[in-house]
Order: structure tokens, then C-alpha cells, then sequence
């Protein structure tokens, strides 16, 4: 019995030792990276495609035409929410797709570990076709670049409901903060609830915080918070978060702020029930699933607000991106480029009309029925400033934290202090000097 | 995974072997050795090496590394995982929550798996098909019944349309959403789920009570209540050893129901230590996930040994 007992345990250390590396990683190769064109021959080549519950239909189309082009089969599989813990789990034991749809800021594509797991993009035929300024905008770490953008990426600005703002005496959209909270409070006095917020899904708190450093980050906020100049209980940050608590506790927002979730917040706006949303284009999404684009062109407006000004807060999500993994078989990583190459080649016609979304290539017109709030969002695209997740080298859980202080569990200080506390784990994690 | 590897405490909680098998055991052990080698044992544990034993021994190793999906390299850190989580408060929260809802699980499970055994005690018809719909739920699936619930409570679900019927106004309270009481009724859920098992123990406990002292009481005079009392609660004690137990460290690892009733909300007040490790876990942050966990199976060792001792002493009346 000893023996085996000894044996058994000699045999778990050895396994225990070999074990101590991360089966998740590859030693990333080296060699230049080529483009096929876009509708070469694939025959007998499989591809997977990791999409979330809200993404899955959007490659449909697009991947049928490939299919057909090339003769490669493409299999698009939904990896059920939470979508970025679940893929993070996943490459962490290493299994990877070939292609998935993934957040292209640099504190996402640090998460993923995009230099061991990533394909670098530099240089794909397509770049030169998109609009110059939107280029660079996202998708590149360390400047390298892992993420295709497929789609207009998503902006932190307010929806409105044009009919209530019409009714209530208000000609025109705010043009800051301050003026929206001046509109807000006098459709307060004329019994109109002036925000709504949504804290038992809790994502959306953030954008409040965010949209009120759209200044700060211009100056380079997320930059000084990388270098531990400043803190999220710095007095710019913290002030953003008081401003969000004494205005929810003058009531300002929906009287059931603690338990409304995503699909009420959509509800109330078309309803006219509430003024105003500070949302981002997934909001849009929702609306649209619920009214066709006549009813959306007359009753939904969007303004970009930051604290002196219209400026819009970007923050492309995973619906907007693609990333192509390193599966270490070659043929398969070519042919994955190739995708991304018809996708954003020869498809992207199809695939815009398809989804009725905007074109991020001049030469691809807009198909015509895209909602004008859309194209007022993608407007402010040029000037806006990058988010949190853009700027910051790690994503804290900051929503989680504000939605506790909307339930009445937190103070602002213990909101600043525990994002803070977290931020610095992550970044430690990640490897950001000084941390 | 982390989550799953405990079961092996739980195992410990079988009644000790009875002292007329104690006096054949040398006559025995020596034709087992014959005709069943120990070498018979080695595919078992070699499944509960790769299974058990591995899984929590990688627990111990990972938990001094910084381990993290930011990377490839794993580097040993010593005991920074541990400093780290001991200076935030999180971890602290996340255990007291942890705790009260072991404790009210162990409680409701026991009352509810008690009262049905008592109720169900005669072997009748009707008692037959009740202790089977009370078992029910304990073969259903976890998370099921977390979703089943979760739709039965929302504010517009069908619980409060069956109250506003009978008060005959709308009535619309958030059972999932009151950040003090929702831990009560997660833990009622996850009680409900589990009181079959608890009837099926307590059951057999009451039926293994020798009809000759409850004869004897008969024959003293000794009224329903006070045999009740007096003789079959005092002979439950092994059942109850193993109910209180089971239902006090099972639910220390409980993960799925929270999961699926309330995720950890409202503003994290059932966020039990598990829910806090998977969200830990799923920001890539695995090393410092993996010393949660291993913080999770030192609490729940400790807190075994002593509860499974004084519910034994209990038992040594007997």
C-alpha cells in the first residue's frame, strides 16, 4: 500500500511541475505576413468563428458569400454571455477559434494577451480603403495591430426623445453637461423624468462617470492614470462620480433607478416617458428592434455631451471588432486573414447593406435606411475622445461599483477607492510599470 | 476547476464501522489479501489522482504564482496573492456572506427535511408519492432551478400576480432586489432544492428507531410528545451529524443557484465567495482566483473538523 501511495505521489509532483506553465501559450512565430487574395481557393479548410449572443447573425451573410467564393466551410459558433469571461477562460486552457469578435481596446486586447495569442493585422489590404480617421482609431497595442473594425465604433453620448424635448419647450439639443442638466432640471418642473438609468443591469452607470471626463481625457487623463499620476480618487474623477450621485439624488432619474434593467431604459424612451439616456450604440440597437427607422427618425436624437462641449466618448465594442487568432496551423491562420480580407473587401458592400449599419469605407456607400441618430453618432467619430477601456491599461470593474453606490451600498470615496484597488491589481497583472 | 474539488471533506461523514465488524476484520483482511490484491485498488486512485487529488494540489501551487491571462510566463509570487486579498475588503465581505448563507441554508434545509420526515413518517399511499415530489427537486438541475425561480420572483413574475389576486391590488415587490433580505430567499431556494435529501436522511433515521423502546415508552405511559422528544429526536443525532454537515459545507461551496437567481446582486450582498472567484477568475486574474479558492477550502476544512466533532459528541449518548 506505501509503495503505491509513493508512487502515486512521486507521479502528481512530476505532473504537478510539467504543469506549471500556462497552457495557453505559444511561442509566437516570427515570419512576414502575407495576404491571399480575398477570393482564392480554400477548399477543405474549416474555420470557426467565436460571436456573442448579440453578434452571432451579424458574420451570417457575409460568411455564406465566403463560403461560396472560396469553398472553405466557416462555422460560427456563440459563446453565451459573459462573452469576454468566457473567451478569457477559454484561451487560458487553450482553445481558440480562428476568428472572434472582440472589444479592440488596448486594455481588451491586453486581457486576451494579444501578443502571445493574436495575429498582427499590419498591413492588411484594407486599411488603405477605410476612412483615414478612423484608421488608427482603435485596434492597435503597442503599436501593432490585432483587430479589424468592421462596424462605426460605438460613442457614449445622451438619446433623446425629440417629442418630449419638443413639447417641453427645449428647440435645441444641449451643447454640455451643465445645459443638459439645466434641460433636465426644468422638465423636472414640468413632471417629466428628466434620465433614466438602468442600475440592476448595471453596465450603463459607467457612461455617466466617462462622458464627464471626455475633457480630462483629452488632456490625457487615462495616461496619467496609467503612470499612477493621478488615481480614480483623484478629485477629477471622484467629482465625476459625486456629480452622478447628487443628481440621481435630486432626482433627476427614474424613480426605480435600482431595479430597471436594459430593456426598460429602451421602453421608456420611445414612450416618452424619460427625457433622456446616456447609452451607446447598443442602446440604438435595442430601439431599433423595437420601431422601424421612420419611427426612430422622428421620435430618437442623439447628442454627444462632455463638460464643455459636444464632445463624444468612443468605446468600440464587441460588436464592432474582429481578432484573428494564432491556432498554430498556418493554413488555417491564412485563410482567417482571408476572411477578414473578403469581409472587409469584396463583402463589405453586402455586409453594410445586410446589417444596415455605416460604411466605414468612403468608397462603400451607406446603405439608405440607417437611422439619422446613427449617422449623428458616427459623425462625432473625428473629434471624439477614447473611454476608459481605450485609454486605461486595465478595465476595472467601475460599473459594478457605481451600481452598488446607486443601491446605497457605497459612498463615491468607497466607488473611487475600490476601482482604484482593482485598476492596480489588473494592471499589475498585465505588467504596467509601476504597479 | 476550483469550484469542484471540496467533495472530499464531505466524504468523510460516514458512520463509523459497528464493533461486531471490528472483531472478524483480521479473519477477513487476510482472505481479502488473497483473493482481492491491493493492486486492484490502482485504477481508482488513479482516477482520484488525476480527478482529486491534482486539481487541489494544483490549487495550492497556483495560488503563489501570478498566473494571469495577461501573459504566458508563470512566475512564483510568493505570498503576494494573499497579502493582496487580506488588505481589501472584498474578500472579508465575500466570506461573511459565505457564512451567513451556510448557516441559514443548514437551517432551513434541516427544519423543512425534518418537518417533511416527520409528516411523511408512515409508510401510506399518499406518504409514498409525497416523499417522491419532495425528492424531486434534488435530482433537478441547479441552475434550472435558479432560472425557475428567478422568473417565479421578478417583480412581475408569478408569485406577486398570485398575492395581488388574493389582495386584489397590484403588488409588485422585488424579491431579488432588497440588498438585506434577498440572501434569505436564496438561501429558501437552495433549501427547497435540498430538503428531499434531508427528509430521505431523516426518514431513515426515524425508521431505524427499534420499535421496542418506543414499545417500552408505550408501556410507561409516555404521551406521543414526549416519546417524540424524549426518545426519537435524541436517536436522530447521526442523521442529524450528516444533514447539518452536508448542508453547511455543500452550501459554502454553493455557486449555481446564487448564480442563477441573482448573479451576486443586489449591489454584491449575495455575492458568496464562489460568484466572487468565477468573476475574478473570468477578469483573467487566475492566480489570485486560484488563492480565493484555496482560502474557500481552508475555510471550509476548518470549519469542518468542528462541527463534525461537536455533532459527534452528540452522538455518543447513544
Amino acid at each position: 500500500m506505501n509503495k503505491w501511495i509513493s508512487v502515486a505521489t512521486a507521479a502528481a509532483l512530476m505532473v504537478g511541475l510539467a504543469a506549471c506553465s500556462d497552457p495557453g501559450a505559444d511561442a509566437p512565430t516570427g515570419e512576414a505576413v502575407t495576404w491571399a487574395d480575398p477570393t482564392a481557393k480554400l477548399d477543405g479548410v474549416k474555420l470557426t468563428v467565436w460571436a456573442a449572443q448579440n453578434t452571432n447573425t451579424v458574420p451570417e451573410k457575409v460568411v455564406a458569400a465566403f463560403e461560396q467564393a472560396t469553398g472553405a466551410s466557416v462555422d460560427v459558433v456563440t459563446i453565451p454571455d459573459p462573452y469576454e469571461q468566457g473567451i478569457q477562460t477559454k484561451v487560458a486552457t487553450g482553445d481558440k477559434p480562428d476568428l472572434a469578435f472582440w472589444q479592440p481596446t488596448s486594455s481588451m486586447l491586453t486581457a486576451i494577451n494579444a501578443k502571445t495569442n493574436l495575429q498582427p493585422l499590419d498591413g492588411a489590404p484594407w486599411l488603405s480603403k477605410l476612412s483615414p480617421e478612423l484608421r488608427d482609431i482603435t485596434g492597435i497595442l503597442d503599436g501593432t495591430r490585432y483587430a479589424a473594425l468592421i462596424t462605426s465604433p460605438a460613442v457614449e453620448g445622451v438619446y433623446y426623445n425629440k417629442e418630449v424635448f419638443a413639447a417641453n419647450g427645449i428647440t435645441e439639443a444641449p451643447k454640455n453637461f451643465d445645459e443638459m442638466v439645466t434641460a433636465a432640471r426644468s422638465l423636472k418642473a414640468k413632471g417629466v423624468t428628466p434620465f433614466f438609468e438602468m442600475a440592476a443591469d448595471r453596465w450603463a452607470t459607467q457612461w455617466w462617470v466617462q462622458v464627464q471626463l471626455a475633457d480630462a481625457a483629452k488632456n490625457g487623463l487615462w495616461d496619467k492614470i496609467n503612470t499612477k499620476q493621478e488615481t480614480f480618487s483623484s478629485p477629477v474623477v471622484l467629482d465625476a462620480i459625486k456629480k452622478y450621485k447628487s443628481l440621481i439624488d435630486e432626482g433627476l432619474f427614474n424613480a426605480d433607478i435600482k431595479t430597471a434593467k436594459f430593456e426598460d431604459q429602451g421602453a421608456a424612451l420611445l414612450a416618452g416617458e424619460a427625457a433622456m439616456v446616456v447609452q451607446v450604440n447598443s442602446f440604438f440597437g435595442q430601439l431599433q428592434a423595437k420601431a422601424d427607422t421612420a419611427t426612430l427618425d422622428q421620435k430618437i436624437g442623439f447628442f454627444p455631451v462632455g463638460p464643455s462641449g459636444p464632445v463624444g466618448t468612443f468605446i468600440p465594442d464587441q460588436s464592432n471588432a474582429l481578432v484573428a487568432f494564432r491556432t498554430g496551423d498556418a493554413k488555417r491562420e491564412a485563410a482567417a486573414r482571408q476572411l477578414l480580407s473578403y469581409w472587409m473587401g469584396p463583402g463589405y458592400q453586402e455586409f453594410v447593406t445586410d446589417r444596415n449599419t455605416i460604411s466605414l469605407q468612403p468608397a462603400v456607400a451607406n446603405p439608405p435606411g440607417v437611422p439619422k441618430a446613427l449617422l449623428d453618432v458616427h459623425a462625432t467619430l473625428p473629434t471624439a475622445v477614447g473611454s476608459m477601456q481605450v485609454g486605461a491599461v486595465a478595465n476595472p470593474d467601475l460599473y459594478i461599483n457605481l451600481a452598488d453606490m446607486i443601491a446605497g451600498t457605497m459612498t463615491p470615496e468607497e466607488v473611487a477607492k475600490a476601482t482604484q484597488d482593482q485598476f492596480a491589481q489588473l494592471a499589475k497583472a498585465a505588467g504596467a510599470p509601476g504597479f | 476547476m476550483p469550484i469542484a474539488e471540496k467533495a472530499p471533506v464531505l466524504e468523510r461523514i460516514t458512520p463509523p464501522p459497528t464493533p461486531r465488524a471490528n472483531t472478524k476484520r483480521s479473519v477477513a483482511s487476510t482472505i481479502n489479501r488473497r483473493t482481492h490484491p491491493m493492486w486492484f485498488l490502482a485504477p481508482a486512485f488513479a482516477i482520484l489522482l488525476v480527478f482529486f487529488f491534482l486539481p487541489t494540489l494544483f490549487n495550492f501551487i497556483y495560488a503563489f504564482t501570478d498566473w494571469s491571462g495577461f501573459k504566458s510566463s508563470i512566475n512564483p509570487t510568493g505570498l503576494d496573492n494573499f497579502t493582496q486579498l487580506a488588505s481589501d475588503g472584498t474578500l472579508f465581505r465575500a466570506i461573511r456572506i459565505t457564512l451567513v448563507y451556510a448557516v441559514l441554508v443548514a437551517l432551513f434545509q434541516n427544519l423543512f427535511g425534518f418537518a417533511l420526515a416527520v409528516l411523511l413518517e408512515r409508510d401510506n399511499r399518499v406518504n409514498r408519492i409525497a416523499r417522491i415530489f419532495f425528492l424531486i427537486p434534488v435530482l433537478m438541475s441547479a441552475l434550472a432551478v435558479g432560472y425557475i425561480f428567478q422568473a417565479l420572483l421578478k417583480p412581475e413574475g408569478s408569485l406577486n400576480g398570485l398575492i395581488g389576486v388574493v389582495l386584489g391590488r397590484t403588488f409588485d415587490y422585488a424579491w431579488l432586489g432588497d440588498t438585506t433580505w434577498t440572501i434569505v430567499v436564496v438561501a429558501l431556494i437552495h433549501s427547497w432544492k435540498w430538503m428531499g435529501l434531508s427528509m430521505l436522511i431523516y426518514l431513515a433515521g426515524l425508521k431505524t428507531i427499534p420499535e421496542d423502546i418506543l414499545e417500552a415508552a408505550r408501556i410507561d405511559g409516555a404521551s406521543r410528545w414526549r416519546t417524540f422528544w424524549g426518545i426519537k429526536s435524541p436517536l436522530l443525532a447521526p442523521a442529524v451529524t450528516f444533514n447539518v454537515a452536508t448542508a453547511l459545507l455543500g452550501s459554502m461551496n454553493g455557486f449555481d443557484i446564487v448564480q442563477a437567481t441573482t448573479g451576486g446582486g443586489p449591489a454584491r450582498t449575495t455575492e458568496i465567495l464562489n460568484i466572487f472567484i468565477y468573476r475574478t477568475f473570468g477578469q483573467g486574474l487566475f492566480a489570485q482566483a486560484t488563492a480565493m479558492s484555496l482560502v474557500l477550502f481552508l475555510l471550509v476544512a476548518l470549519l469542518a473538523f468542528p462541527v463534525i466533532r461537536t455533532l459527534r459528541k452528540r452522538e455518543e449518548i447513544l
